[in-house]
């Protein structure tokens, strides 16, 4: 079992009321995480966070970053004491 | 599909109309292709190496077969022309209501060129087209002449919608805009100060008409398929309710914001990096062009509760800033009020001038200032008033503004073509080097987001056709690192890896013919974040096209469609003199690290040159000078414009 940080901007702040969680994992994964986000949050994190066509994490207006600055995906694996951001991607405008 | 091209010429009066056939939508797509090729055509009869700001230069504005459609993705117009402050290819994009009611007229392409006697706007009623009398409306911004123009015009046939300059276009500032129903800029490059030297205040349309589709129930289909698409996804609901201002906590989480004239790359104060502007300033949501399933427009209104500084503007009523007004604002110049940021917004759209190329002029010089580089002779010279150049003093930050659009003093007169012709400009005046302060590439302003970790952002910054700008090769598959997108264009994640140079340049070329596409079909370009449709325009946006246009083009076709019209670009940056070594980035993103982020030490010397290299060799341009080949034009059946190039001396050897 792991601990993995999770910090909230943004839209994803908005839906959870928080700006972050402590998780424990049993499976070290991103996949374990995005399940137990949707469990505790519903379907509207469900529909932020699952793109239904493929089942990953949803790419579209969304960024995920450890705390190396680099983009998680759902086949990743966590490291105990992970800090994962939970953020809008947009640019520009 | 056939379309109504109107042609004016100013300096005769004479205005006629031209029919644009359906080989040119086979050829150049619609939108910004067919503004492309307008341009092209008219500087083959006309001296391309022109002063922009003379008779010579034409100001072209055309419209996109989806924009308007009912396809649901947004409506963008786009304008044309040679950039009088970068002295080359030149074009923008604006959204709003305008571009899709011109299309109610009958026209969708019109052609300006020569130079009135006096002020005049242009009425276009349906088919009724007439130059008329602007001296009434000189002198004003572009609210101003909104609002007289459409209680001048009424609401027969239609409400009146309008394009127009204010007073930084009047007076000929290098980085004036044109503004859309006094909402939406069309900032870059300088049309404004094209309109203003033709002495031509606005163009004012009324239609009633309507739009010929090919296949209506082919569009309705794609259509439905879309809307729905869009709203399986909880993101673009927070899209709608922040718009591009969500980008403010992921840029200032990974250090990708441009503070002080690109110091650091994270904004100062809490107020500015939190999200509680959205209920402070976001008052009521607006739909910018009635064709958008997304809707992410929202307007505020300052009751002077919301901060310090909004007792300063109670009343005060526009847009909710976009990221790169805040980022321009908040981040360049250091202003840590939102109403302040919004009053920024407001500020630069009434005036019609850039704020990114106008906050890095500022920026530049109060980095000087900072750093004891300039006295206070030297301000008294270059100013004939008090100027703090304090980083966030938003009164000296307003009179600096007035400088630059009224031309009033050395300064504005100096920096009205933007931070990179301004800081020369300064350099030889003092006689010393200022110019690893000043913030460019390609001749343009920076954009002002951080580039330093993003080679394939440095890349587009480097090579686009209008100056450093990040709308036409649109980094985002690496900034947001979409392995997923990597594998599908590449067929390995590499183009999503920061730390590597592999398909950077690669990236730039295919999304910059994507960019193309979009700006061709005359959509939003906020949908390439949100939608396959937008990052495979080719692919999905295909059958909305077909069915509008009756052009049967498959992906491929499309994505070749889209090299083309960026080769046209091209092509006319090489005619007016351009070669690799135009193709470079500003002091500080090449050389200067980073400090603080989530990407320390990078500087984007480590991978530049190949990046380049690449971005040529997937162009299939050479290497060395950076010049088209007469094999790659003739490939895209472009060998009459290989022709001009090799009579100017502007195609590759060999």
């Amino acid at each position: 079992m792991i601990t993995v940080r999770t910090e909230y901007h943004s839209h994803f702040k908005e839906i959870t009321g928080l700006p972050g969680d402590t998780f424990e994992l049993d499976q070290p994964t991103v996949s374990e995480l995005a399940k137990q986000l949707t469990d505790k949050y519903g379907d509207r994190m469900s529909a932020l966070l699952i793109d239904p066509n493929t089942n990953q994490l949803n790419a579209n207006g969304t960024m995920y970053v450890d705390s190396k600055g680099r983009r998680v995906f759902i086949e990743d694996t966590l490291e105990d004491g992970e800090t994962i951001a939970f953020l809008v991607g947009i640019a520009g405008g | 599909m056939e379309s109504n091209l109107l042609r004016v010429d100013l300096t005769t009066g004479e205005i006629k109309n031209e029919i644009i056939g359906h080989d040119v939508f086979e050829r150049w797509v619609g939108g910004s292709g067919i503004n492309n090729w307008i341009m092209w055509e008219h500087f083959l009869t006309h001296d391309i190496n022109c002063d922009p700001r003379s008779p010579d230069n034409i100001f072209v504005f055309g419209v996109g077969p989806l924009a308007g459609s009912g396809a649901g993705s947004g409506v963008k117009g786009r304008i044309t022309f040679k950039s009088p402050c970068y002295d080359m290819f030149g074009d923008s994009a604006g959204g709003g209501k305008f571009p899709y009611m011109i299309r109610f007229t009958g026209f969708e392409y019109i052609a300006i060129t020569g130079r009135a006697p006096k002020p005049v706007y242009l009425h276009i009623c349906n088919d009724e087209v007439s130059l008329r009398d602007a001296s009434h409306l000189w002198g004003k911004d572009t609210k101003d002449t909104h609002a007289i123009l459409q209680k001048e015009l009424g609401d027969y046939p239609s409400k009146t919608h309008t394009l127009s300059i204010g007073q930084a276009g009047e007076n000929q500032v290098g980085i004036a805009g044109v503004v859309s129903d006094a909402l939406r800029i069309h900032a870059r490059c300088g049309g404004g100060a094209v309109l203003g030297s033709k002495n031509l205040k606005a163009i004012a349309v009324q239609g009633d008409g309507g739009i010929k589709i090919k296949r209506p129930e082919g569009l309705m289909k794609w259509s439905d398929e879309f809307r729905q698409s869009l709203d399986k996804n909880e993101a673009v609901y927070g899209f709608k309710r922040r718009g591009t201002l969500g980008a403010v906590e992921m840029y200032q989480h990974i250090g990708s914001h441009f503070w002080r004239n690109g110091q650091g790359n994270m904004f100062r104060g809490d107020d500015i990096t939190s999200d509680n502007w959205v209920k402070r300033f976001h008052k009521y949501s607006e739909v910018c062009s009635s064709d958008c399933f997304i809707a992410c427009d929202a307007k505020y209104k300052i009751d002077g509760t919301e901060s310090e500084a909004s007792k300063e503007y109670i009343g005060e009523s526009f847009r909710r800033p976009e990221y790169l007004t805040t980022g321009s604002a908040a981040g360049a110049l250091d202003v840590r009020d939102w109403a302040e940021v919004a009053h920024w917004g407001k500020l630069t759209n009434d005036y019609g001038i850039d704020n990114q190329d106008l906050s890095c002029s500022i920026s530049f010089l109060m980095e000087l200032k900072q750093r004891d580089l300039i006295s206070d002779d030297d301000v008294a010279n270059l100013f004939g008033h008090s100027q703090s150049l304090e980083w966030g003093n938003m009164k000296d930050i307003e009179r600096l503004v007035d400088d630059i659009v009224f031309q009033s003093n050395p300064f504005g007169k100096m920096f009205g073509d933007g931070p990179y012709k301004g800081a020369l400009r300064y350099s030889e005046m003092m006689g010393q080097n200022f110019m690893k302060y000043a913030m460019y590439g390609k001749g343009g302003a920076s954009f002002t987001e951080e580039m330093r970790p993003f080679p394939t952002w440095m890349n587009n910054m480097a090579v686009a056709s209008r100056g450093a700008d990040h709308l036409k090769g649109l980094g985002l598959i690496e900034k947001f690192q979409r392995r997923d997108l990597s594998q599908i264009y590449f067929g390995g994640p590499e183009a999503a890896d920061l730390t590597i140079p592999d398909y950077k340049g690669a990236s730039t070329a295919i999304i910059e013919n994507q960019v193309a596409l979009l700006n061709s079909y005359g959509v939003c370009m906020f949908h390439w974040m949100l939608d396959p449709a937008g990052y495979m325009p080719e692919k999905y946006y295909g059958e909305a096209y077909r069915s509008i246009t009756g052009v049967e083009h498959d992906s491929d076709q499309l994505m070749r469609d889209g090299e083309r019209i960026c080769n046209l670009e091209k092509a006319f940056n090489s005619r007016v003199g351009m070669r690799r070594e135009h193709d470079t980035i500003c002091e500080r993103w090449m050389w200067e690290p980073t400090d603080e982020g989530m990407y320390p030490g990078s500087v984007a010397a480590d991978m530049f040159e190949p990046v380049l290299d690449e971005y040529y060799q997937w162009r299939g341009w050479d290497v060395k000078s950076g010049l088209q080949t007469r094999a790659k034009l003739e490939e895209l059946d472009l060998g009459e414009v290989a022709d001009v190039l090799e009579a100017d001396g502007a195609l590759a050897r060999g």
